[in-house]
């Protein structure tokens, strides 16, 4: 095992009832760096990053078999699901702020984990949202509603919010589907920014977004990982035919 | 194609039209009633109706007199007394307290404070029945004695349905104490907790269900268990439990629906930041869901406030600010029933369109102040406008 390695996956397996979404999956996700994963619809790419916070906890009917270790630890036997998810951030393919001022949006991990003290908390709002990149378009108006700024700024908020519980991996499912092309030029700025602190792994449908951001790309077909390696290499030196039909996009 | 088209719109104008004629009526007849209620109604209101109790009550009480006031203010003046007084329809009537008055430190035969208040009505002074009196001097030359200490019997007259106003309060409050978090709490769990299932089915039936049962069930069976079994007798407390009972079909599903309409993206992204199940309710579901509970109160509010049919065997037609919340001296009827029972057992037209008066006024007072509340709230959470 690479010392440097966060997520360690081992022989993973998930059962949506009798439908298996994914099969032995074997992957070391490095610390620091964007890993992307891609592939067709349906292949199971969301449940995969799911898996990895234990949000499919919450899915009727779902087996896991396998092992997941992060930092060497078995997310699933050594640590609960809060605190996992404390670690393991999550942004979504559609902005989901809650229905709430941008200040208690972002405010909201921290008060949820104890923080009460206003000066604590403005500080770590603010923070939070310099990092993401908004804080200049949204520091006048912290006490408006969140649902009232635009669909690429309540991305950035999404990610602020994610930040303010200080995680060590951020999990994006294809955070930029929903947005303009000048907001997703944004977030992937803001992802090759964030990497020098954050791990992050990041679903995608935008083969250029891959191969622009990430240091290593995982290619799924049916539940399986076709290809792991550098990004370099998935789209340069694809080894597996599939790979290489499905980046040039003369997939079947 | 163009004969087509034009039948459309023929038809599309004839669909107009008679939507047209049905909202009409609907608001006519809404105009109509309206009209009715307050034409008939609004003569009988004025601030009496609205203050006073609604029986007379006569008390017998005890002042101690103030010898050394021997001011002579004017005629009507009772300088022992501080009070003034006039002779109305052969009552001797106090018209005004002064705030020395020894009458505002009074005592009942149970030696508890009695303020005299102006309106009240002398009728007897010492043995001296004024009941019949003719001129005031009667009255004063009655006080003006020489003992210290004068027996008085005053009588408090009614006519006022403040009683069932505070009753129906009351109510309102104690029943949405105890309905809302039963209601709410319930509505949480079936979309929140329980897994869907056979279980799950039969329990929402049985909710549809209870929601159209006759309230006059609902009564039978407060009689029945709240005061007959538990002993409550007719109290507030047994009118109010028995409406709970009533309104929690109602309350659970519309809260439930709202439930149903907060979007999983916001349990997604609350669980996302390490958030419990009860965080995630708390702080997200039910906030957002807080407009369809509004919506919930205040459909309970306007079914307690029209209900008489659960409430007359629960909490009984007496026109009274209930002592107790149950047990002897609770019983309490609120305006509803009152209005019912007047036009039942009294025939009373005139009184009955002045309470619905103050029935509609009080609803709408109600639910303004509901839904202020609610966008308060609302503001808070940053939701509001
Ligand atoms: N809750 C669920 N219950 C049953 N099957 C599911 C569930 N969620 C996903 N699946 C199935 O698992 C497979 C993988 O789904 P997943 O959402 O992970 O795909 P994906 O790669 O993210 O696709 P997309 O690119 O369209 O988002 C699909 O066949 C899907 O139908
Ligand atoms: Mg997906």
């Amino acid at each position: 095992m690479n010392n440097n390695s966060k997520f360690s996956v081992e022989d993973l397996d998930l059962f949506y009832g009798d439908f298996q979404a994914l099969k032995k999956i074997n992957m070391e996700i490095q610390e620091k760096e964007i890993t992307a994963l891609i592939g067709p619809s349906g292949c199971g790419k969301s449940t995969f990053l799911k898996t990895l916070n234990r949000m499919n906890d919450l899915v009727e009917g779902v087996t896991i078999k396998g092992k997941i270790s992060l930092d060497g630890k078995d997310i699933f036997k050594e640590m609960d699901a809060i605190s996992l998810r404390t670690r393991v951030g999550m942004v979504f393919q559609q902005p989901n702020p809650f229905p709430m001022s941008i200040y208690d949006n972002v405010a909201y991990g921290p008060r949820i984990h104890g923080i009460t003290k206003k000066s604590v908390l403005d500080e770590i709002v603010e923070r939070s949202l310099r990092q993401a990149a908004i804080w200049d378009e949204v520091k006048d108006k912290l006490k408006k509603s969140a649902l009232a700024i635009s669909g690429g700024q309540q991305q950035r908020l999404c990610i602020a919010r994610t930040l303010a519980i200080e995680p060590e991996v951020i999990l994006m499912d294809e955070p930029t589907s929903a947005l303009d092309p000048i907001s997703t030029l944004k977030i992937e700025d803001l992802a090759v920014e964030l990497k020098k602190d954050y791990t992050i792994i990041m679903v995608t449908h935008n083969m250029q977004q891959a191969a622009r951001i990430s240091d290593k790309t995982a290619f799924f077909l049916v539940g399986e990982v076709v290809e792991f390696d550098s990004t370099e290499n998935i789209f340069n030196n694809p080894k597996d035919i599939r790979t290489e039909e499905y980046i040039t996009g003369r997939f079947g | 194609m163009t004969s087509n088209r034009s039948s459309r719109k023929i038809k599309d104008n004839i669909a107009k039209i008679l939507i047209y004629i049905a909202t009409s009526i609907t608001i006519l007849t809404l105009l109509v009633i309206l009209g009715f209620v307050f034409y008939r109604g609004l003569p009988g209101i004025n601030r009496e109706f609205l203050t006073r109790m609604w029986d007379d009550k006569t008390t017998i009480v005890t002042v101690e007199k103030d010898i050394n006031n021997l001011e002579n203010k004017s005629l009507n003046y009772v300088p022992s007394l501080g009070i003034y007084i006039d002779l109305q329809d052969g009552n001797v009537v106090i018209t005004g307290v002064e705030k020395k008055s020894p009458a505002l430190n009074a005592l009942n035969k149970k030696g508890e404070i009695y303020r005299i208040k102006k309106s009240d009505i002398i009728e007897r002074v010492k043995k001296i029945d004024l009941r019949e009196a003719t001129s005031l001097d009667e009255a004063i030359t009655a006080i003006e004695g020489e003992d210290t200490s004068l027996d008085l019997k005053i009588r408090r007259p009614g006519g006022g349905i403040l009683p069932m106003v505070i009753s129906t309060l009351l109510i309102i409050v104690i029943t949405l104490v105890v309905a809302l978090p039963i209601g709410v709490g319930a509505a949480i769990y079936l979309n929140e907790y329980a897994r869907p299932g056979k279980v799950l089915r039969v329990i929402r039936f049985a909710i549809q269900n209870l929601a159209g049962i006759p309230s006059i069930i609902y009564g039978l069976f407060g009689m029945l268990f709240f005061v007959q079994f538990l002993k409550m007798q007719y109290s507030v407390l047994a009118g109010s439990l028995t409406l709970s009972i009533m309104l929690l079909p109602t309350i659970i599903s519309t809260t439930e629906e709202t439930l149903k309409e907060v979007p999983n993206s916001y349990r997604q992204g609350s669980y996302g930041l390490g958030a419990t199940k009860i965080q995630t309710i708390t702080r997200v579901i039910l906030p957002s869901a807080l407009p369809g509970i509004l919506v919930a109160i205040i459909l309970s509010i306007g079914r307690i406030v029209g209900e008489s049919a659960a409430l007359i065997w629960t909490a009984g037609t007496v026109a009274q600010v209930p002592r107790a919340l149950f047990g002897s001296g609770a019983a309490a009827a609120t305006l509803t029933t009152k209005m019912f029972w007047e036009i039942q057992e009294a025939s009373n037209i005139d009184t009955a369109t002045s309470i619905a008066v103050v029935l509609i006024v009080l609803v709408v007072l109600l639910n303004l102040f509901s839904k202020l509340i609610t966008n308060k709230f609302l503001k808070r959470t940053g939701t509001g406008k």
